[in-house]
């Protein structure tokens, strides 16, 4: 490898690109959108978990003053009625099969009057029998909740996420509850389980986590009647699917949709598109602009939470902790439609670690609540909880350090994945080697609450495109079609900054709708910068070869002899000859017979992607008397590729660390046994505070991606994975109990360690 | 309808208001000041906190016409003659922020906490902004951004 010259920007922090509007109530998000004729929408969601609708009064509400119309699904111009996912959902038609099922939406020319009319609305239903639990939907006598099947999306918007799937499919029998059975398996598994010195077995449980971004989904659109044309202003990962699956759903051509993704205040894989076709189809039908923005209850009822799971696991091992064999089952609570995680969770639970025997079934299963979705790294924080919680139970069985015996184990590059494709290059062991040497974990004694767990993820990858204009005054801006929910655009200014040649206060990004934007996948599977850096890259370079090119001329110099430095082109040993880029620029839009304004098109796709390994270490006190666990200190250990921006790095650490803490010790969504949801609110849905967490500690290492931009690999997704397991590890260590079930509340906790005390006593 | 008259911002308003409304959607649709945000309704996010008589208040918990007479400060008129306040500044230094929902609230509370207390520990800074989620940063860079700002407003007060 050649030495590369030490970067001016790239890899220095530097603060974010839009901060300034963020700091100053400046920043637009959807719900700040306000459209002259704009009516107010609100939803009226289904009180029945399973209901057949009988009736739906709606003199009273249509008599509200201010009240313009209550649609229900027989006045909307929808093509496909019966959807398929949460995403291609409008309103219900007669029949609900979750608790805040939309069933009616009201439109007024103010919030409160649309409030009003929703209480106004006499909706009856007749209750249903509803199949609540994962328990209740596999036994054999219980009500199938798709009779005809189950329903099959045609593009899952979600599907950036978790890409990878195999194993052989295990259906092929009658109708049920389950509407997918997997296996991923290489070797003999079972007899190598049989075989093994020492088998560690355990079942695992997890509950029901939402994503938990503080913008609740918010929508408004806007509706030409004449060239039915609809423009949707809304909190979206990814415009380019919204835009699709609204033209899909709405029988109209993608072109004659625009999505303009606004500042999204937060996603974390949600939002992907929710109220996009009920709010395009209703400023369709009454032809006027509508807005749709949720409150927080009706968000918990009516989005996509990450899926409860139930993992059994059992690992065999030599004496010499050399794992032998690892079996597996996965039963995936996926709500009302299919959503496949099975792929992406054995991928990861059967790639971690070099075990040549593995055999993993996944079980889909249906039930009576909202659909399950993506959030940050889905999957990958449920199995990762019960291997990492294993192959710690498994060191203590054999009397090793517990990361010795990880480093026996380790996966590296080409080693296979549970779906037996190999690891792009990866850096599970280089984690594991700078966790030896944290003091945290060096210097601990037994007993003193610190555990680790390692986790990683695969990230994402796809085709994009960049523009790149350099203005008269010297601006450079970038024109790209992705979603910055991430600080991406605060090290997109920094690539096309170093490229150039020009301080990045000279660089703008332009953040395009679907009309302006060119093309970029959406922002999830951690791809964004891993994807369109290469294109921002390649429309810099582009850029200022035009920009070379034309100094030459204007400079009297050979384009080799040139350099930009500062937003200047100079000639390289000759002081005091140079020009500043925008006047280059200019002389480029003005010269009759020249090559024409600078303008560089790049584009990228990415061949193979870049997997992001951590290692996390975290010191807890847990109060014997109440179970009440406390995390103290937490070091967040992360194979980052390079940092093209380690500010930005950085705070995606701290964040999936602490929602991994979430997952760990407070975050659950619970039904009762008719489908209500009990959590309904943030007072009884509990989002980790300040005062709950520790300060994290984020360790960046830097282990290049052979074909990311600079070396750079995703690095939003793999912090939360790890999270869970790191703290039930460091609660056995402190206490001597396991913890099987997340999140790991006081009760729980208490109860292990009642356990605990009870077997020392006999 | 009831007429109150409200100073946001030191700017003088005379609205005709529904009983019921809320100050948040007071300020966010008769005002068109929507750097106040709404994260629940249930007052535990705080991405609504504005200082209403220079105390921060969740402005989902008061009714606009409670507000009558009151002197209002939302996240638009806390920098000064475009000056950014330490607070706003440190927010954006530190990378306090990433999806911005929770800022302005953050920074409002933050505010108040710092008149309360000028030179808080990272403990007490947690503590102090405990009625305030957020999601993203981990509560990590938020920590730096107050202690910034109050290391830089004690030293333009040993300046003055």
């Amino acid at each position: 490898m050649t030495q590369q010259p030490p970067h001016r920007y790239l890899g220095k922090a530097r603060k974010s690109v839009d901060g300034i509007e963020k700091v100053t109530g400046r920043a637009r998000y959807a719900g700040d959108v306000y459209l002259p004729g704009m009516l107010h929408g609100k939803l009226a969601l289904s009180m029945y978990a399973h209901a057949r609708i009988v009736r739906i009064d709606t003199a009273a509400a249509k008599a509200i003053p201010g009240v313009v119309a209550v649609l229900t699904a027989h006045d909307l111009p929808v093509r496909q009625h019966q959807p398929s996912s949460r995403q291609t959902t409008t309103l219900a038609r007669d029949v609900v099969r979750y608790r805040g099922e939309p069933v009616a939406l009201v439109l007024a020319t103010h919030p409160a009057a649309a409030e009003d009319a929703v209480a106004a609305l006499q909706i009856d239903y007749e209750p249903l029998p509803a199949v609540v639990t994962v328990e209740a939907a596999l036994d054999p006598a219980a009500p199938v909740i798709w009779p005809q099947g189950a329903p099959r999306a045609d593009a899952d918007l979600t599907a950036a996420h978790a890409a990878v799937a195999r194993g052989e499919e295990q259906n092929g029998h009658t109708v049920s509850n389950v509407h997918e059975r997997k296996r991923f398996s290489r070797g003999d598994a079972h007899t190598a389980l049989a075989a093994a010195d020492v088998v560690v077995a355990g079942t695992y449980r997890t509950s029901i986590v939402h994503q938990g971004y503080l913008e609740p989904h918010a929508v408004v659109a806007d509706v030409d009647p004449i060239r039915k044309q609809i423009t949707l202003y809304t909190s979206t990962q990814g415009q380019f699917g919204v835009r699709d699956e609204v033209a899909r759903l709405l029988g109209l051509r993608p072109s004659q949709v625009t999505v303009v993704p606004m500042t999204v205040g937060g996603g974390f894989g949600a939002k992907y598109g929710i109220l996009e076709p009920l709010a395009a189809a209703a400023a369709m039908a009454v032809g006027r602009p509508v807005r749709i923005v949720l409150d927080r209850s009706e968000d918990f009822l009516t989005t996509t939470p990450s899926p409860a799971s139930t993992i059994t696991l059992k690992l065999g091992a030599t004496r010499e902790g050399i794992l032998t064999a690892l079996v597996a089952e996965i039963v995936i609570d996926n709500g009302v439609y299919p959503f496949t995680l099975g792929g992406i969770m054995s991928t990861l639970l059967g790639g971690y670690y070099r075990c040549p025997n593995v055999q993993i079934d996944v079980v889909e299963v249906l039930t009576h609540k909202p659909q399950a979705g993506a959030y940050r790294a889905p999957g990958a924080p449920q199995v990762t909880f019960a291997l990492e919680s294993s192959i710690d139970e498994l060191a203590h069985r054999l009397g090793l350090d517990p990361l010795e015996l990880r480093m026996r184990n380790a996966a590296t590059t080409g080693d296979p994945m549970g779906n037996n494709d190999p690891w792009p290059s990866m850096g599970l062991t280089k984690v594991l080697e700078v966790a030896a040497a944290h003091p945290l974990w060096r210097n601990r004694t037994p007993g003193s609450g610190v555990g680790m767990a390692i986790g990683g993820w695969p990230c994402g990858m796809s085709p994009a495109a960049a523009v790149c204009r350099v203005d008269t005054d010297g601006i450079v801006r970038v024109h790209v079609g992705s979603v910055d929910i991430s600080g991406v655009n605060s090290s997109f200014v920094l690539v096309a900054a170093e490229i150039l040649g020009v301080p990045p206060e000279q660089v703008e990004i332009v953040a395009g709708d679907t009309r302006s934007g060119p093309f970029a996948g959406p922002s999830g599977g951690s791809q964004i910068t891993y994807s369109v850096t290469g294109a921002v890259a390649a429309t810099a370079r582009e850029a200022r070869r035009q920009l070379l090119e034309i100094a030459a001329d204007m400079l009297e110099a050979r384009i080799d002899d040139l350099d930009i430095r500062e937003g200047e082109v100079l000639v390289r040993g000759v002081p005091g000859r140079s020009l500043p880029i925008g006047e280059v620029a200019r002389r480029a839009q003005e010269q009759p017979g020249g090559p024409g304004p600078i303008v560089g098109e790049g584009r990228a796709a990415p061949a193979e992607n870049a997997p992001g390994f951590v290692a996390h270490i975290v010191q807890v006190a847990v109060d014997q008397e109440t179970g009440r666990v406390q995390p103290l200190r937490y070091v967040a250990i992360q194979d980052v590729g390079f940092p093209l921006n380690p500010l930005m790095v950085e705070g995606q650490i701290h964040g999936g660390a602490v929602q991994g803490i979430g997952w760990a010790l407070h975050e659950a969504l619970r039904y009762d046994e008719r489908g209500e949801l009990l959590t309904a609110s943030l007072m009884d849905y509990t989002l980790p505070r300040a005062a709950d967490v520790p300060s994290i500690e984020a360790v960046l290492v830097t282990n290049p991606a052979p074909n990311g931009p600079f070396g750079a690999r995703g690095v939003g997704e793999p912090p939360i994975t790890a999270g869970a397991a790191a703290i039930a590890n460091a609660i056995r260590d402190a206490t001597g109990a396991r913890i099987y079930e997340l999140p790991m509340r006081d009760e729980i906790v208490f109860q292990a360690i009642r356990q605990v005390s009870k077997e020392e006593c006999l | 309808m009831t007429t109150i008259t409200v100073t946001v911002n030191g700017v003088r308003y005379t609205s005709e208001v529904e009983p019921r409304l809320l100050l948040v959607h007071y300020l966010r649709e008769h005002l068109n000041l929507t750097g106040t945000h709404i994260g629940c309704d249930t007052s535990q996010c705080g991405a609504c906190v504005v200082h209403v008589n220079g105390v921060s208040v969740k402005s989902c918990t008061m009714l606009a016409v409670q507000c009558d007479g009151a002197e209002i400060t939302t996240i638009e008129g806390l920098a000064q003659d475009g000056q950014l306040h330490p607070l706003q500044e440190g927010f954006w230094e530190k990378h306090g922020l990433q999806c911005g929902f929770c800022t302005p609230g953050m920074i409002m509370a933050a505010a108040d906490l710092l008149k309360r207390n000028p030179n808080p520990s990272e403990e007490e800074i947690r503590h102090g902004l405990e009625g305030n989620l957020c999601r993203c940063t981990g509560y990590e860079n938020i920590v730096r951004a107050v202690r910034y700002a109050a290391e830089k407003m004690a030293a333009m007060q040993a300046a003055d």
